[in-house]
């Protein structure tokens, strides 16, 4: 299928309700624009190499139109010299893209920070977590706060492996993440984990579709949105389990803390689910920062707004609590701090 | 019940009909010209007949709704409904006038009897119109006013005219769009300020008729500091063929009133139940949704509410049960448009024999309405593997004060209550049927007494088979 032959998605899909495709797309929607290819580094642990294997999970138009746009494709291969990976992108020009995949074939956790002050970005995400491989995958969003983008991932775990995937958004302006991942095989299992600081008029929209596929597979998805200023979040979740998948266990929890008058969160955490004997369950929470936290951090000698931000800091961080992998919790969670020292305290 | 008569209505105890004695019959299909013909027949005023002209363009021009269970709605063939059948010439307001074969049906389903012992009022509508109607004196003597919704318009035009349409437009949805072109029946409720109706007034809706659609409009309004309980109880003949349900039911709280709202769904399974139900809550006003869905080939029905006056409270509690062929999209939605607004949402549905259910919500706070509160729980049974439950709740916040809450369930039915139930003597027939029924104890201890035992007796009937 071509772009150009593809119907304008319709807003009635909760994928494309808060932020529409004309809304994210980088010129007018009927155009493939010219991007400059994102440039990547690494400094030790795997190699990069070019061309990317045929990983066509879906083909909704984000993924098509980010085909088109980009013909630069990178494989990364991790080596096991290192405990974890730190992969580098950079996206510049008017419109940048890119296309990376990821085959994990043992224990590794790479994390991919992504930065640059591109108009607009794009980037596809593919990879799959081999048999028995423990394996992570941070995401860290450092763009410019002027930068449109949009990120699409589509993992595949396989049997009895271990997944991990951490995503930190901090960066950009208008910014849509559509991630899914297939549970593929019998024991596989993938924790996810998303925080969200909306700040200034940032719009931040995750979808994410987890899909139990076959039987005894096990998902557990967070979401925390703090949400200041005029920021939006979106996040909406499908979760969904096929005929024949019993014995599976589904979670997703979303949380919003709005901070202040003007900012607005969303959220959509639906489940379909076709076999009888699983356990599924979801819970959506939006609440103010609790004033009693508050009281106790001040009666400890805090400021109020050194107590609204350590309070803050707490709910994000809390996010990644349920993930076993050290490495990418502490990555993580110093990336956060470190934007959070910035920001808070601006 | 004889095997034959067993044969044509299987286990939907309602699945009876009764010959087809009309007095007026419209023929199949939609034009310009039956809504005007509905319209004169009644002989409305002329807003009536350019607002049902309206509606009715505005449903030749909307598509058809693009999400939910679009293959079954696209199997709506509107050109092969009537839309208009009158049964009666008269509303009655003495059972012993009612034609006899009519009469018969309503005493089969129960209703003079519930009236005699636990009513304060009664509008029985068979096809598109009321056959009876009856109100106890007393409430009459406090001005409370309970009519059909066409005699309602006849009589007391001005109130209608100010608020019909206000809460639910017919540009709202296609169907919206339908039931205002071509709507005839329905029940008119004005409670006066201060007046409590304490005993619940019923409408029971009967289509009789193939291919019918049944548009009901009902309008509720409730002064200042009044209450009112309105229970409604649906049912058909089951066909080979498809009938269309599609009402509208819009309610007004005053300050301070409280409305609960009942239904007992239990269409059969060959009845599209498309229907909109919204409520309008004014400061410190309480709407309540009470929402069962037993029948129906597809429902598509989401109760909401509009809290838009400070401190007013939703409460919307919805049960679905979907079996063989069945869909049960159903849910709520509440707007929290005004401060200290509060909610709850409690929604619990089973799945059976392939059927499948949906929870569809919407949660919204909008920027002006500080401190609100909102909780929405969703529990869904399956009892096998060929059964489907779906769950899409939206929040939508806009205030930073807002605390809300959902969270939901996927589950089967236990195996450890299975074997406790069974272990003091139940077979596993009679301990799934408890199962159930506590699982639904929430709803079913919301209704009047007879309105539980009749949910539990039908569910029973249902689950009936379900092991083995």
């Amino acid at each position: 299928m071509k772009y150009s032959k593809m119907e304008l998605p319709s807003r009635a899909d909760h994928l494309w309700r808060y932020t529409p495709w004309k809304r994210i797309h980088p010129t007018s929607v009927e155009q493939v624009p010219e991007a400059i290819p994102i440039r990547w580094s690494l400094n030790e642990g795997g190699s990069l190499s070019d061309g990317v294997p045929d990983h066509s999970m879906n083909d909704d138009i984000a993924r098509i139109f980010l085909s088109e746009l980009t013909s630069e494709k990178v494989s990364l291969s991790v080596d096991g010299s290192a405990s974890i990976v730190h992969l580098h992108g950079v996206a510049s020009g008017h419109a940048a893209a890119g296309r990376l995949h990821i085959d994990f074939h043992q224990d590794t956790t790479v994390v991919i920070h992504l930065s640059g002050e591109a108009d607009w970005a794009g980037l596809h995400i593919t990879g799959s977590v081999q048999a028995n491989v423990r394996a992570g995958v941070g995401f860290v969003n450092e763009l410019s706060a002027n930068t449109k983008f949009l990120r699409c991932e589509d993992w595949i775990v396989e049997r009895d492996a271990r997944f991990e995937l951490a995503a930190l958004s901090i960066g950009g302006f208008r910014c849509k993440n559509d991630l899914r991942t297939r549970l593929n095989a019998t024991g596989s299992s993938l924790k996810q984990a998303i925080s969200v600081h909306g700040h200034n008029q940032r719009h931040v929209d995750h979808h994410i579709e987890i899909h139990h596929h076959v039987g005894h597979t096990d998902s557990d998805l967070h979401v925390h949105a703090a949400c200041n200023d005029q920021s939006h979040s979106i996040s909406t979740g499908l979760l969904t389990i096929a005929e024949s998948a019993n014995q599976s266990d589904a979670s997703q929890v979303f949380k919003n803390l709005l901070l202040s008058e003007r900012s607005r969160a969303e959220a959509i955490p639906e489940l379909e689910v076709l076999a009888d004997d699983v356990s599924a369950n979801h819970g959506a929470a939006s609440s103010p920062v609790d004033p009693d936290q508050i009281h106790y951090l001040m009666s400890r000698g805090l400021g109020l707004e050194e107590a609204t931000a350590l309070i803050i800091e707490g709910f994000m961080q809390d996010g990644f609590s349920m993930l076993k992998s050290k490495e990418l919790i502490d990555e993580i969670r110093t990336r956060l701090t470190v934007h959070l020292e910035c920001e808070l305290k601006r | 019940m004889s095997d034959q008569a067993y044969d044509a209505v299987g286990d939907y105890r309602f699945g009876f009909h009764d010959p087809e004695n009309s007095t007026i019959r419209f023929d199949k299909g939609l034009s310009e010209q039956v809504v005007r013909d509905i319209s004169a027949l009644k002989d409305e005023p002329k807003w009536m007949t350019d607002l049902r002209v309206k509606a009715y363009n505005h449903f030749m021009e909307r598509p058809m709704p693009d999400w939910g269970n679009c293959g079954s709605l696209n199997e709506i063939n509107f050109d092969n409904i009537t839309y208009f059948l009158r049964s009666s010439d008269a509303t009655e307001n003495d059972w012993s006038d009612v034609p006899d074969d009519i009469k018969n049906t309503f005493n089969r389903l129960g209703i003079p009897e519930a009236e005699q012992k636990w009513l304060g009022g009664v509008t029985a509508q068979y096809e598109s119109e009321a056959v009876y109607h009856s109100i106890r004196e007393d409430l009459e003597e406090q001005g409370v006013l309970f009519l059909d919704m066409d005699s309602g318009l006849k009589q007391f035009p001005d109130i209608v005219k100010k608020y019909f349409g206000t809460v639910i437009p017919h540009t709202d949805n296609k169907f919206s769009a339908l039931n205002t072109a071509v709507w005839s029946g329905g029940s008119f409720i004005y409670v006066p300020k201060g007046v409590h109706v304490e005993m619940p007034v019923q409408a029971y809706f009967r289509i009789n008729a193939k291919n019918m659609g049944q548009f009901e409009r009902t309008l509720i309004i409730a002064d200042e500091d009044s209450s009112i309980h309105y229970v409604e109880g649906c049912t058909a003949p089951t066909y080979s063929t498809d009938s269309l349900h599609s009402a509208v039911v819009e309610l007004i709280a005053m300050k301070g009133a409280k409305i609960r709202y009942s239904t007992i769904q239990n269409w059969s399974a060959n009845v599209f139940n498309l229907v909109t139900k919204r409520g309008v809550a004014h400061e410190k006003a309480t709407i309540e949704w009470v929402d069962g869905n037993i029948g129906s080939k597809l429902t598509m029905k989401y109760p909401a509410v509009l809290l838009k006056g400070e401190g007013a409270h939703a409460e919307v509690i919805s049960v679905a049960y979907a079996g063989k062929g069945q869909h049960q999209d159903a849910g709520a939605k509440v707007h929290h448009l005004a401060p200290n607004t509060t909610s709850n949402i409690l929604s619990k549905s089973i799945s059976k024999n392939g059927g499948r259910s949906s929870y569809r919500g919407m949660l919204q706070v909008t920027p002006k309405s500080h401190g609100c509160r909102s909780k929405v729980v969703c529990d869904a049974l399956m009892l096998d593997s060929d059964s489907r439950s779906d769950t899409y709740p939206t929040m939508e916040v806009g205030n930073p004060t807002a605390d809300l809450e959902h969270e939901a369930s996927v589950s089967k039915v236990s195996g450890d209550q299975l074997f406790y139930l069974m272990s003091r003597g139940f077979t596993e027939a009679e301990a799934m049927g408890l199962i159930v029924n506590g699982f639904f104890e929430p709803f079913t201890r919301e209704l009047p007494m007879e309105y539980a035992v009749e949910l539990n007796k039908l569910l029973e009937l249902e689950m009936e088979g379900s092991i083995g």
